[in-house]
């Protein structure tokens, strides 16, 4: 357990360190916010009763898809698991402790961006802040749990951030988050629902909790654990 | 006599590729034992499969003594700094750090750099350190040397000196025949998959068969020749440069180095 625990506090350190989280997790949502909140509720009023949630799903978006999957990369796509396997770290170490830290700095910008948002441009706090949290966290576990399968499979940056692109941009287009899902057609509608962005979305905005709204992204969940299971079992065998 | 490691019968494959066809061997306790074989000879899928990194086809390993393993080809995380890669790996292991070994190389001077910052020497000196850190009794040593400058080369050299009077047993891959023929009691030589010699480096040599190059320079001369008795031979050529009254200027005596001996068993075998 001490190791486990020191693992986490050192991937927490390390994705300071790094790049890839602090930029997607916080520099560029958080530059987002600041500029294209004060656009949006000046174009449209009204969006300042959804401002913070339409942030949160694009900040968690982009950290879950483009960010994460970077970290992941860096230890299952080289010679790191090799090195810490030799040293007797078990391999899941790596994933389950990118999970956790990836997750506290997904929730610690959202924080942020709902604080930037409700102080700079008056958008409208959540009516219940514990369904708000609740909605927010099976969002980001469902998303990062696509990114820990994206993470596992492809082994090349460069390969990694043309898929990052094709999940995260129809991911927010489809979301609801630019404009009312109602005027999707339909077909874009249900392609839309395969992401966890709109059940978050949804969730975020205080819609209620039952199992219609959250089957999903705890199916999500569940999916992502299994075959994240049988990828590192794959690694370990390599 | 008792045996660290016990191999018998071990084959890989990969596909259709019989990168071992059956290996047999064992490894004393206390001893540097070396593989030794050209690039694709299979030194480092031996390794891998003693060490369960690798799964192998059939066979049978035993081994008697904790490892500790550092790798051919070794990372890790970029911003990681030395010492925390050392908690890591030590809370893992359930073993306190052994801060005279990081003093003995040099961790402790480049504790506090990321990993992204070290040199090729400072990353290899990490990995030894990572690999003493649970106090193994066999240590399996990956090209160790590969990248180092002579300096780094020659500390490593004490290092693994060092381990061996501690009563250690060292198994280590090379390319370096000068390494080998410096550190190792005993050598392996892998060719296509076989094992095509194992003993000392002098049962090599007697293998192969070479004999003894001599090489006498006189203020008037220069006379070589080859024979099997290096003894007589001199005794021999040196009273008759003493009743010649030649003024001796240098004398060689040359085997072949172990690199020789090596490469012509290579060419036998092939």
């Amino acid at each position: 357990m001490e190791g486990f625990l020191y693992g986490l506090a050192l991937q927490w350190k390390l994705d300071i360190r790094g790049k890839s989280i602090l930029v997607t997790c916080y520099i560029v949502p958080i530059l987002f916010t600041l500029i294209m909140g004060g656009i949006f509720t000046a174009i449209m009023p009204e969006m300042k009763s959804t401002l913070i949630q339409s942030m949160l799903v694009l900040s968690v978006s982009m950290g879950a898809y483009i960010g994460f999957p970077q970290v992941l990369i860096e230890t299952y796509g080289s010679d790191i698991k090799k090195v810490y396997k030799a040293n007797g770290v078990p391999i899941y170490l790596g994933l389950v402790t990118m999970f956790i830290s990836a997750f506290v700095h997904l929730m610690i910008s959202s924080i942020i961006i709902m604080l930037l948002d409700y102080a700079l441009y008056e958008a409208i706090l959540p009516d219940n802040l514990l369904h708000f949290f609740l909605g927010l966290a099976m969002f980001i576990v469902a998303s990062l749990s696509i990114g820990s399968i994206l993470g596992l499979i492809i082994k090349e940056q460069a390969k990694l951030t043309m898929i990052s692109q094709l999940l995260f941009l129809p991911s927010i287009m489809l979301s609801g988050i630019m404009f009312p899902r109602d005027f999707l057609p339909a077909m874009l509608k249900n392609i839309g629902r395969i992401f966890p962005a709109p059940w978050g979305y949804q969730l975020m905005l205080n819609k209620g909790f039952s199992f219609e709204s959250v089957w999903y992204p705890v199916i999500l969940f569940f999916v992502g654990i299994i075959v994240c299971m049988l990828l590192l079992k794959r690694e370990k065998s390599e | 006599m008792s045996y660290a490691i016990q191999v018998s019968n071990l084959k890989k494959n990969y596909g259709n590729h019989i990168v071992l066809k059956g290996l047999d061997f064992t490894i004393l306790k206390g001893e540097i034992f070396a593989f030794l074989g050209v690039n694709g000879a299979g030194k480092t899928t031996t390794l891998e499969c003693i060490e369960g990194l690798k799964k192998y086809d059939s066979g049978e390993i035993i081994m008697d003594g904790k490892m500790g393993i550092q790798l051919q080809s070794s990372a890790l995380p970029a911003h990681i700094k030395p010492m925390e890669a050392v908690k890591l790996f030590s809370k893992w292991n359930n073993t306190a750090i052994d801060y005279a070994l990081l003093k003995a190389l040099g961790i402790e001077e480049i504790k506090n750099r990321k990993y992204l910052q070290l040199s090729t020497g400072q990353k290899r000196r990490l990995h030894l350190a990572l690999a003493l850190i649970g106090n193994p009794d066999i240590i399996f040593l990956d090209e160790p040397t590969a990248g180092l400058d002579v300096e780094g080369r020659l500390a490593l050299h004490d290092q693994i000196r060092k381990l061996k009077s501690q009563g250690k047993t060292i198994v280590l891959a090379s390319h370096d025949m000068a390494e080998v023929e410096t550190l190792c009691d005993r050598i392996a030589i892998l060719n296509n998959g076989n094992i095509i010699f194992c003993g000392t480096a002098k049962q090599l040599i007697d293998k192969v068969g070479r004999k003894y190059l001599i090489i006498i320079k006189t203020e008037q001369e220069e006379i070589s020749f080859e024979t099997d008795d290096i003894e007589n031979s001199l005794i021999s050529i040196l009273e008759e440069l003493k009743q010649k009254e030649a003024h001796l200027l240098d004398i060689k005596v040359d085997r072949g180095t172990l690199e020789q001996h090596f490469i012509e068993l290579s060419r036998r075998e092939a």
